[in-house]
């Protein structure tokens, strides 16, 4: 099948590709890129493991297509905090001990990133509504919910973001 | 604990979270290496037929595709863990819908899939056995019709489409009920549910040179499948290596093989690395599900309370291989006899053939169905006799230095703690507050699993220790938890401690992440492992200060006396320079719990090793109309002997009765005519944050005798209760009895209105 070219923004870097039109954009970040950091399970956009931002947005990268993406700024997980850095949101989730077998935990903390920047005084039905789209067999997303609250009031005191890539 | 602790008994992050949260730890599902073919698996799509041909021409020259093998390509070899049963590949018979027929390896995943679709199948199908009913009985087909030729542990009683019926037998059960004043029959349903890790089964497979196959995948036993691989490749065990990279998710389904042998298989005919990983629909029409069961519960008791007797008899569905449905069977007999003191005991276990896929063990394997079972039961007794539930559990409860079922003395028995403080929590004095809502509490016990584990510990040159373990750390902190108690009994931080782990070449034997007893066993290992090693560092800070061993202390790092001191740093680069390095093996086994040998047969599990106790509370109402529950309020107490992480055990506790609450509520994997109806996860509904109530962790500490500072296996346990409290708070809220698991809407809603009628 013919490849096109595509130009991805990804995590601030521009990165050239040749993919299939069909081709998803969890296929290009994990085979073509090697950002594994986004997870795959379901493929059908049910378990939310594969949640990146697209302009912002919290989406399943399972069923979007790489194409749709072109010139568009993409964050992974990779791209959440500067390498050797913690996002608040991260730092909630050590701490809080909210991991556990930690597949869901990409996903999971990147839908949260886009809820927080739409709501940054958010409520536990809130977070719940936000996060009803990513499955956690392992925590019954008890201390989840406790993070994401803890991390929005950090975020509050210190509005900063953590790397110039997560800045939407 | 008489002593303060340091480290053990703190709520500490676990060790692998900054590499989760920054999307850097690698699981099996991330595996590749360069020049990696991607594999998929034919599975059946009849329940039960005879195989008449797999022709795999076309697919074979398909482009992309670069080897399709089936049956005729692979040893023909019968493996299995109780009974040898199971095949690669069908051969002759199709056994259920989703048996593997043929596997491909190609350059892309569509071009595999492509493949799959290009292999022609020709199966005539026969009329399946559907389930336990049907093949129990007598004109029943047999699934295995060369069942009583095949390899199996000699203790099984097997007949026919029976492949394990475990009993335990104690007193005279027939006394018993004549004793009693009142008997009790009821019949309990449960369905399959799926573990749902959301990590797919993954092996990514590679040979070399010397005829070593290495393969990376995510399972929870990978001593256990670097042996059945050897079995099935027909090659010495030293010549199978299994890493595992990480794990997404376990609770049991990644106990057994999965796509090991595949990838290995393909990788082998390609003379390429393969990866092998399941889709949705496999994990929900071909993976080790939760067995549904059939339990039938008679119970004598007198007026006043007691219980007098108990036959009881669960059947599992097994599925088309046996599996761990004996083994499961065994352990059943044990939870019907629940933690009560009955003196009377028929109990009996059956894992029957069907067609279907081969169930297995999911976290606290029979523990729900079983306890859903009896704990039910129990409050259909105290109703009649109208007596508290929770006083009549009280009434009967095992305590301290009473016998098991089986004639295991118990010790260390936190029940009737957990017992009230659970009902304190929940506000059991006002048991229906309101009209449509209502308190239940349900009770049970649990096995901290026993097997070996042995562990290497190194002193790095800077004075950090290298832990070097068998287990896998399947998500539950349980490495975190052995590492504590490492760095307790060293006088180092745990900061000052990585882990290697789980690689069957290089890491010492683990009997494996299952059954609770990780952080229990491996942090017993660890403690031999450094009684050793502080032997060495004493001995060799002797001869580096002069100073007698006796008059020496290691501590926070560093080894003083006298007026001297050397830093476990120092001590090591001597070592280095002229010892070969501080190193140490520890090892432990669970010692054997005794029991009455002549009250069991057919049984694999005749006692359960340091067990722990548990009760659940929750406070529901039930909507009149729709039927549906909302949880107001879910308490756990649970005796966990000695909490090493406090944090990391309550996370263990709210995610089991998150499980414990699909089980309960929503999940049943649907079968018709032995094929799976909702095989995605849009109709197999697991809770997500919106479904999950907040719940609220009691932690009681009657430490046992075995475990590293008194702990108990605390992974397991926190799933079982969930169904029988849900059940029992539902008949509290709406005064009608669900007998069969999930408990929908739609069935409460059915029973309301019969009621009414």
């Amino acid at each position: 099948m013919t490849r096109i070219p595509l130009s991805l923004i990804i995590n601030g870097q521009t990165h050239e590709v040749l993919a299939e039109p069909h081709r998803t954009l969890l296929d290009v970040l994990r085979t073509d890129l090697g950002l594994v950091g986004t997870k795959e399970n379901c493929l059908e956009a049910e378990c939310g493991v594969c949640t990146v931002l697209v302009e912002g947005a919290a989406v399943n990268a399972c069923i979007l297509l790489a194409a749709q993406c072109q010139g568009r700024a993409i964050v992974t997980i990779e791209g959440l905090a500067a390498p050797g850095q913690l996002h608040p949101l991260q730092q909630a989730f050590i701490d809080h001990g909210a991991v556990q077998c930690g597949y869901c935990i990409p996903g999971m903390l990147l839908a949260a990133k886009a809820y927080l920047d739409e709501s940054p005084e958010p409520n536990e039905n809130g977070v719940r509504e936000a996060l009803a789209g990513n499955l956690c067999r392992c925590t019954g997303y008890q201390r989840i919910i406790e993070a994401v609250l803890s991390a929005a009031r950090v975020l509050r005191a210190s509005p900063t973001p953590a790397s110039p890539e997560t800045a939407s | 604990m008489t002593q303060a602790t340091r480290i053990v008994g703190h709520s500490v992050p676990r060790m692998d979270a900054p590499g989760k949260v920054t999307g850097t730890a690698l699981y099996a599902a991330d595996f590749a290496l360069p020049g990696m073919l991607y594999g998929k698996v034919l599975r059946s799509r009849e329940p039960h037929a005879r195989l008449v041909r797999v022709d795999t021409s076309r697919a074979a020259r398909l482009p992309g595709v670069r080897a399709v093998i089936t049956a005729t390509d692979v040893p023909d070899v019968r493996y299995g863990g109780s009974v040898k049963d199971e095949r690669v590949f069908a051969r002759e018979r199709i056994r259920f819908a989703g048996q593997p027929l043929a596997a491909v390896a190609a350059t892309s995943l569509d071009a595999a899939t492509a493949a799959l679709a290009a292999i022609e199948v020709v199966a005539t199908p026969l009329a399946p056995v559907l389930d336990v009913a049907a093949a129990l009985s007598p004109a029943a087909p047999l699934v295995h019709e060369a069942w009583a030729s095949y390899t199996a542990l000699p203790i099984l009683h097997r007949a026919g489409n029976v492949c394990n019926r475990a009993r335990i037998v104690v007193g005279d059960v027939e006394r018993g009920f004549v004793e009693a004043d009142r008997i009790f029959e009821n019949r309990f349903t449960t369905s399959s549910v799926h573990q749902g890790y959301t990590e797919p089964r993954a092996a990514v497979a590679q040979w070399d040179s010397s005829g070593l196959v290495t393969v990376w995948s995510n399972t929870q036993l990978p001593f256990e499948i670097q042996t059945t691989l050897a079995e099935i490749l027909q090659m010495p065990p030293s010549k199978v290596r299994i890493i595992v990279p990480g794990i997404g998710g376990g609770f049991g389904g990644k106990l057994r093989i999965g796509m090991e042998h595949f990838a290995a298989l393909l990788a082998m005919k390609t003379g390429r690395p393969v990866k092998v990983m399941t889709s949705s629909e496999e994990e929900l029409t071909a993976a080790y599900a939760r067995q549904p069961a059939i339990v039938e519960v008679k119970t004598g008791v007198t007026n006043d309370g007691r219980l007098t007797a108990r036959e009881a008899r669960l059947w599992f569905d097994t599925g088309a291989f046996a599996g761990s449905g004996p083994g499961v069977a065994s352990v059943a007999t044990l939870m019907l006899a629940g933690p009560y003191r009955i003196p009377n005991l028929l109990l009996e276990g059956f894992a029957v053939y069907t067609n279907k896929t081969n169930f297995g063990s999911f976290r606290a394997p029979s523990g729900p169905q079983a306890n859903f079972a009896v704990e039910s039961q129990m409050d259909i007794i105290a109703d009649a006799l109208g007596v508290d539930p929770l006083e009549l559990r009280l009434k009967n409860i095992v305590r301290e230095g009473e016998e098991g079922p089986t004639g295991q003395v118990l010790t260390a028995v936190g029940l009737e703690e957990c017992l009230r403080r659970a009902a304190d929590a929940i506000g059991w004095q006002d048991r229906r507050p309101e009209a449509g809502r209502g308190k239940g509490i349900a009770c049970g016990w649990w096995t901290t699993t026993g097997g070996s584990s042995g562990v290497y510990i190194k002193v790095n040159p800077d004075g950090t220790i290298a832990l070097n373990t068998g287990a896998a750390e399947i998500g539950t902190a349980a490495l975190t938890g052995a590492a504590q108690v490492l760095a307790e009994d060293l006088g180092v931080q745990l900061t000052d401690i990585n882990v290697v782990s789980a690689d069957t070449l290089s890491t010492p034997f683990d009997f494996g992440a299952q059954g609770s007893r990780t952080a229990f066993a491996v942090g017993n290992a660890c403690r031999a492992a450094v009684a050793d090693l502080k032997r060495q560092i004493l001995a060799l800070a002797s001869k580096h200060l002069g100073v007698e061993e006796h008059a020496l202390t290691l501590r926070e790092g560093s080894v003083a006396g006298e007026g001297k001191r050397a830093t476990l740093a120092e001590l090591a680069r001597i070592s280095q320079a002229s010892g070969g390095g501080l190193i140490a093996h520890g090892t432990f086994v669970a010692p054997p719990t005794a029991y009455d040998a002549k009250r069991v047969e057919g049984h694999v599990y005749p006692a359960f090793h340091s067990p722990s106790f548990h009760a659940h509370a929750v406070d529901l109402s039930v909507d009149a109309q729709t039927g549906e529950v909302t949880i107001h309020r879910y308490v756990v107490a649970q005796d966990v002997g000695f909490a090493v992480n406090p944090s990391a055990i309550e996370g263990q506790i709210e995610g089991g009765v998150a499980q414990g609450l699909g089980q309960a509520l929503s999940e049943e994997i649907v079968y018709d005519n032995g094929r799976v109806l909702n095989a995605n996860l849009t109709d197999y509904k697991m809770p997500t944050a919106l479904d999950v109530p907040r719940v609220e962790s009691i932690l009681v500490q009657h430490p046992s005798l075995v475990g590293p500072f008194g702990a108990k296996g605390v992974g397991e346990p926190p799933n079982i209760e969930p169904p029988a409290a849900i059940a029992n708070a539902v008949a509290s809220a709406a005064g009608v009895r669900i007998t069969s698991l999930p408990i929908t809407p739609e069935k409460v809603a059915l029973a309301l209105r019969a009621r009414a009628t």
